[in-house]
């Protein structure tokens, strides 16, 4: 008999429980040899049994014996995650993590004093989403007919960079010409859907490379004019030097990790980037910096960040920065200055309720050197965080985009500093339908992030599976640097996922476009959307149907 | 007769409905041909019928939907040009326009035939059918289309012939043929832009030119253009588009995202100059460098429970694998290496604590590693190693000393022994009553230490001056004075006290010395206890042990002593010692007529070192029980304990300098006891106690324990890892000079799974993770 203490952790405390069918299992190891997070074991139990023989209760031995068994462990470090690699690769369904409704994680997982740290997505109120009280409800009938979303020759452009009203373009008529004046702000129009900030580091190098490739593909071969950020992290030089860094946008972040490596490449970039992302705060742990934990930080993280192995972490603030001009004078002039005033740079903020005050400050850009305004809302991922910022920290992006587009909208300025939203776009699965509710809001386009992994093969969701992006553990090969795991993705099929995303995305967007009648994108047409939420018709300003 | 209808007589124009019921009187009167000079009135031509025969319209100036539902047996012919919808919705008519037709022409048409002398406007041909009841619609026209001619195409023949077409104008208008599922569309000239993700343009056949050659002259005759009819039917620049099958479209080519990456991206991946990857995917099992975790045979990497805590590190489970193998004569020789008292100390007197901590306690009761010491107490010593030449001096004969002593000759190295008394053995031969120990037992393992040729001096004691003589005589010199002073509280009286080793000591020696019917014995450890049975031995009536705390002793010895009549008392505070007895603090006296002190003594390293270095009172020594360069210092001199923390001292120092002699580090053995969580203790229930194992005999006893040793952290060789690995990876090799055996994992076949780990009994078999 073993001793076995009342308060000792069991797997009956953990967030998912291993079933486990011995009469399936051949013992094969194949669960065990799989599992990245070592949440399963064999193990060794014994069995017996006592029978009474004939009709009168006379006891008689059976058989005693020990079997091999794969069972779970019982320890906050190797708890199961859900992420189901062991019922992928079992022969025989012997084998699958089941969610535990009776875990008690919330209060084990703080073993040793730390606070929790996963990556992911918010886990809270993941159901509850704005986007989907609201329904695309202003449909082209008899008034005015339907575009033909098949046929019909759509624009879908959004614009990257600040745009100048007419009134204010410097422009003159000599000899009988119309000639600028002086050179007008770089604004690059490019498609409303942008592979958005996620490092490498956060990401395996498969990974990363993979939604660049898909992103170079989709404009050489698709005409789809789809960029990527690089995040905060740097970019491979290789890249920086190539013909296709005119798809990339690069951040800056309050780290500044990785740029020593992209000035250096400077005099070798034969294609200016196409555009730069200053990233002051992250919806998904706002105001809580970067967090990169050590068991990431590869030699090569090491070499682009010029730091040591080290858990990585970026102040939740630009160091030099103290004032929101400041901020605007100081990061976007040296950030524009960088590229001689022809790349667009543009400032990402977490969406918050002093956004509406940022966006009316950037508005007022006497020197046309902000490109644009990307605020990054609730629920959207990350490689690392807190789980207390990631779960109970940011603002919702719907209302903030809303807010921001009416604002501009109050003072006739909309337009004139391009609103990208993110957070939570296509949480669902369906980012267009997010992305065409957001635009007809009043954004110009949105970045999705976490959405790109699931598109490349993450397990995880919004319901507590998975989420194990900070491990460096990551079973699918995504979002770790151990060469071992990182095998286990297929560049090539998860670009191709990518593409093939991409190319429904832009289907399923001429097909929101098409009903309400707009060949362009529908900036602020609010009046095509209709919702179904008394509260959420009242705060967005749009009819309210039911 | 043919019926003429005007739709328009000065300022009054007939309204549609009044012109299609004058066409329907018309019939209903028999009529069948119809001149009609319209006015834009819509849908002229059809759905009509007679009786009589075929209808004939020649009309001029129609508005939208001439010929819409056209029936079979009805010929539309309008002079001039039409409106939109020529032939809307046809279903078997033939509609002939000599000029153009407006936009939609033949829109939705699904049999019958439509000729235009002229162009057709945009969506020409779109939403065409063909209903296989039937004969394929057929659309001619002389010229071109508009944009987005034949879209949703599904079935029937349309003829483009490219006429006139205007400089800069293409055949088919922009993005042609959207949607199309079916039909073919012959066409003379450039296209324009045919979507191709619906169509494809390819050559004629013989049956596209056999139709073709024999309807062109029809159409030309039809719209009055024969004279085009050379030109026409020069076949050379036409061609057809047909619509992607199902299947063709289900796999349409697309660019390879593969090749794309080899042929157009950056060469060797952008990450290939700093992240070293081989490009290969693998899957989530894997071999050799692609596994996860990889197992590592730890055979006697941690120590067992019994032996970490044995401070003398006797590796018990050791000799249950021996005994288990049936080498008796291995198993119990083992011990000697190291300790020379297996019988007295082992097996007699130490309070076991590997007993205590056997993982086997947690199964039913611990290993009887004790009785394993009895076993050893009769060997003869091992063989020597060849002498070495090297010279040890040592310094007191306790169990300490003789240890060091015996392990360092067995080594072959010259030893001599110092002692100050006439009798080797310490405290183990003065002070511990052989209440406790068998004399015989002890002198037999005193005889097999002397049998080594260790030199002894007794009755020398060693002070000052010798101790620098050894220093410069001898290789090295262990200190192992042990600990005579009697610890004595500054009680009044405390000169009536009488030290116990004096006591014990003289009752060893069977001197039997003079005390009173009353003892008091201060102290109540195994010493005190030894004690009171000397007092007992030697004519006690009433003794009493006290204690300031719970007493130390065993509970074996406490029993012993409470049997003899002894009363233990705790807590109790001695105030003074007088004539009565114990005066206690609380007032109390506990009348005695001998007062014994034993609660512990200091050494007297004063009396061989210069100012020695004290701690609480005994020596301090540096790591590794070093005193000073080649002088160590072991057992109660540096610190109080049991006699087998001697022993391990012992040990510990004459491996040492064994270890410094040969210029070789010092091999301490495993100094991690192994996790219990480590083991597969499953496999091993609770035994149930039989009348055979109760008769069984000594031998056969320990063989039934050695069975049931979990073997903690070394390999039990039972062979589970070698049947339960599922890729038959594991080998199990016996070197051939020496028999020992070893397992390992073949890292091709490994994938890693570590149920050789788990199914490992002893916890030898680690999953660790891959470097790699």
């Amino acid at each position: 008999m073993e001793a076995v203490t009342a308060t000792e952790l069991t797997v009956n405390d953990l967030p998912w429980r291993i079933e486990w069918n011995p009469c399936l299992c051949k013992l094969c190891g194949s669960c065990v040899a799989a599992c990245s997070f070592r949440a399963i074991e064999a193990g060794v139990e014994a069995r017996r049994y006592i029978y009474a023989e004939g009709d009168i209760p006379e006891p008689v031995e059976g058989e005693k014996y020990s079997v091999p068994v794969i069972r779970q462990i019982a320890a906050v470090k190797n708890h199961c995650v859900g992420c189901g690699m062991c019922e992928k690769i079992c022969p025989n369904r012997a084998i699958r993590p089941v969610r535990n409704e009776d875990s008690r994680w919330p209060v084990i997982a703080r073993e040793g004093g730390q606070p929790v740290k996963r990556g992911g997505r918010a886990n809270l109120n993941a159901d509850d989403r704005t986007f989907d009280k609201i329904v695309v409800g202003r449909i082209s009938q008899m008034t005015d007919p339907s575009l033909d979303a098949e046929r019909h020759t759509f624009d879908i452009l959004a614009p990257f960079g600040r745009v100048l009203p007419a009134a204010q373009t410097p422009l003159s008529v000599k000899d009988g010409r119309l000639v600028l004046t002086k050179p007008l702000p770089p604004v690059r129009w490019i498609y409303p859907l942008i592979c958005g900030d996620m490092s490498i580091g956060a990401l395996s190098p498969r990974a990363w490379e993979a939604i660049a490739l898909a992103v170079a593909c989709l404009n050489e071969k698709y005409q789809l004019p789809v960029r990527m950020c690089s995040g905060e992290g740097g970019m491979p030089v290789r890249l920086l030097k190539s013909k296709y860094l005119k798809y990339l946008i690069l951040q800056i972040a309050s780290g500044h990790f990785g740029w020593n490596r992209i000035i250096k490449a400077m005099p070798e970039m034969t294609e200016d980037p196409a555009g730069v992302i200053i990233k002051i705060g992250q919806g998904a742990k706002p105001g809580d910096g970067g967090l990169l934990l050590a068991a990431k930080v590869a030699p090569h993280i090491q070499a682009i960040r010029g730091v040591p192995k080290s858990d990585l972490l970026s102040p939740p603030n630009h160091q030099g920065l103290y004032s929101i001009e400041e901020s605007v004078q100081k990061m976007f002039l040296s950030l524009n200055a960088a590229f001689k005033f022809r790349v667009p740079v543009v400032i990402k903020t977490s969406a918050t309720a002093s956004s509406v005050s940022i966006y009316n400050n950037l508005l007022r850009d006497p020197y046309h050197i902000v490109g644009g305004y990307f605020i990054d809302g609730l629920y959207g991922g990350t490689g690392a965080a807190n789980e207390v910022s990631l779960d109970h920290t940011g603002h919702p992006i719907v209302s903030k985009i809303r807010d921001c587009y009416l604002a501009a909208v109050a003072q006739g300025r909309q337009g004139q500093i391009p609103l990208w939203g993110a957070g939570g776009i296509g949480m669902t699965g369906n980012a267009a339908a997010d992305a065409f509710k957001l635009i007809c809001l009043g954004a110009n386009g949105v970045s999705i992030g976490k959405l790109l992994l699931q598109i490349m093969g993450c397990v995880g969701n919004d319901h507590g599976r998975c989420n194990a992006c900070n491990t460096g553990l990551c079973p699918t090969g995504l979002t770790t640097q151990d060469i071992k795991l990182v095998r286990r993705l297929d560049v090539d099929r998860a670009a191709q996922n990518i593409v093939d995303y991409m190319l429904a995305f832009d289907q399923e967007l001429r097909k929101l476009m098409a009903p309400i009648g707009n060949s362009s994108l529908p900036v602020g047409r609010s009046d095509a959307l209709v919702a179904t939420d008394k509260a959420v018709a009242e705060q967005l300003k749009i009819p309210y149907a039911c | 007769m043919v019926i003429k209808i005007n739709s328009q007589e000065g300022s009054k124009r007939l309204s549609t409905q009044e012109l299609l019921q004058a066409i329907y009187s018309g019939i209903e009167q028999g009529e069948t041909e119809f001149e009609i000079a319209a006015c834009g009135q819509h849908d002229i031509g059809g759905p009509l019928w007679s009786a009589k025969g075929p209808l004939t319209f020649r009309v001029t100036n129609p508005g939208q939907r001439v010929g819409s539902m056209c029936m079979e047996g009805t010929t539309v012919i309008v002079e001039g040009s039409a409106s939109a919808d020529v032939g809307w919705l046809n279903a078997g008519g033939e509609i002939i326009v000599k000029g153009d037709g407006g936009d939609t022409t033949g829109h939705c048409a699904a049999s019958g035939k439509i000729f235009v002398g002229g162009r057709g406007g945009t969506r020409t041909g779109s939403l065409m059918k063909h209903d296989p009841a039937y004969a394929p619609p057929e659309l001619w026209i002389l010229k071109n289309t508009g944009s987005f001619s034949f879209e949703f195409m599904g079935g029937g023949i349309a003829v483009v012939c490219g006429v006139d077409v205007p400089e800069g104008v293409s055949l088919l208008g922009e993005r042609a043929c959207a949607g199309m599922v079916g039909g073919t569309v012959y066409f003379r000239g450039a296209p324009g832009s045919v979507t191709a993700a619906a169509a494809k343009i390819t050559e004629l056949d013989e049956k596209d030119k056999k139709f073709l050659t024999a309807n062109l002259p029809v159409f030309l005759q039809k719209i009055a253009r024969p004279e085009l009819l050379s030109e026409l039917q020069d076949l050379r620049p036409w061609q057809k588009i047909t619509a992607r099958t199902y299947a063709e479209r289900a796999q349409k080519e697309r660019p390879s995202l593969r090749d794309f990456r080899l042929k157009e991206w950056v060469p060797g991946g952008i990450f290939g100059d700093i992240y070293p990857d081989d490009a290969r995917v693998v899957g989530l099992v894997n071999h050799a460098a692609d596994r996860l975790r990889i197992p590592d045979w730890q055979n006697y990497a941690a120590a067992a429970p019994c032996e970490d805590a044995c401070f003398a590190r006797i590796p018990s489970q050791m000799r249950f694998a021996l005994l288990r193998q049936n080498r008796l004569a291995d198993a119990y020789k083992l011990i000697l290496e190291y300790s020379p008292f297996p019988g007295s100390v082992c097996g007699s007197v130490c309070p076991s604590p590997c007993m205590t901590a056997c993982t086997r306690c947690r199964v039913d009761e611990p290993l009887n590693i004790k009785a394993l010491g009895a076993f050893s107490a009769d060997i003869p010593a091992p063989r020597r190693a060849r002498d070495t030449g090297r010279k040890i001096a040592v310094v007191g004969a306790g169990v300490g000393g003789l240890t060091a002593a015996w392990l360092l000759r067995l080594r072959g190295h010259a030893v001599t022994v110092y002692e100050k008394d006439a009798q080797i053995g310490g405290k183990l031969f003065n002070a511990v009553s052989r209440e406790r120990l068998d004399f015989t037992v002890l002198q037999k393992e005193l005889a097999r230490i002397k049998s080594t040729g260790i030199e002894f001096k007794t009755s020398t004691p060693v002070d000052k001056k010798l101790y620098q003589q050894l220093k410069k005589d001898y290789d090295c010199v262990v200190l192992a004075i042990g600990a005579y002073q009697p610890k004595t509280p500054p009680w009044p009286g405390k000169e009536r006290l009488l030290p116990s080793l004096d006591f014990l000591k003289k009752v060893n020696n069977g001197e039997k010395p003079r005390i009173g019917k009353k003892v008091v014995v201060i102290g109540a450890g195994n010493s005190g206890m030894d004690v009171v049975f000397g007092a007992y031995a030697c004519g006690a009536r009433e003794v009493t042990a006290i204690d300031v705390q719970q007493p130390s002793a065993f509970a074996l010895e406490i029993d012993r002593a409470k049997a003899l009549g002894a009363h233990i008392l705790w807590p109790v505070f001695t105030e003074e010692i007088t004539a009565e007895g114990v005066k206690l603090k609380d007032g109390k006296i506990l009348p005695a007529d001998t007062v014994i002190i034993s609660i512990g003594e200091a050494p007297l390293a004063a009396e061989i070192l210069d100012a020695p270095e004290l701690d609480r009172g005994y020596l301090k020594t540096q790591a590794g029980r070093l005193l000073a360069d080649n002088v160590y210092a072991i057992g109660d001199l540096t610190k109080l304990g049991l006699l087998v923390e001697a022993i391990g001292g012992g040990r510990e120092a004459a491996l040492r300098i064994n270890a410094a002699l040969h210029n070789e580090p010092y091999a301490a053995g495993p100094q991690t006891r192994i996790p219990v969580d480590q083991l597969s203790l499953a496999y091993f229930t609770c035994a149930e106690i039989t009348a055979a194992d109760r008769n069984a005999s000594r031998e056969d006893a320990i063989l039934q324990e050695a069975r049931k040793c979990i073997s903690c952290g070394t390999c039990r060789d039972c062979q589970m890892c070698l049947k339960a690995c599922p890729e038959h990876a594991i080998s199990r090799t016996v070197k051939a000079e020496d028999n020992t055996y070893a397992y390992s994992s073949d890292p091709k076949k490994c994938i890693g799974c570590g149920i050789c780990e788990g199914v490992c009994p002893c916890g030898v078999w680690r999953l660790k993770d891959n470097p790699l």
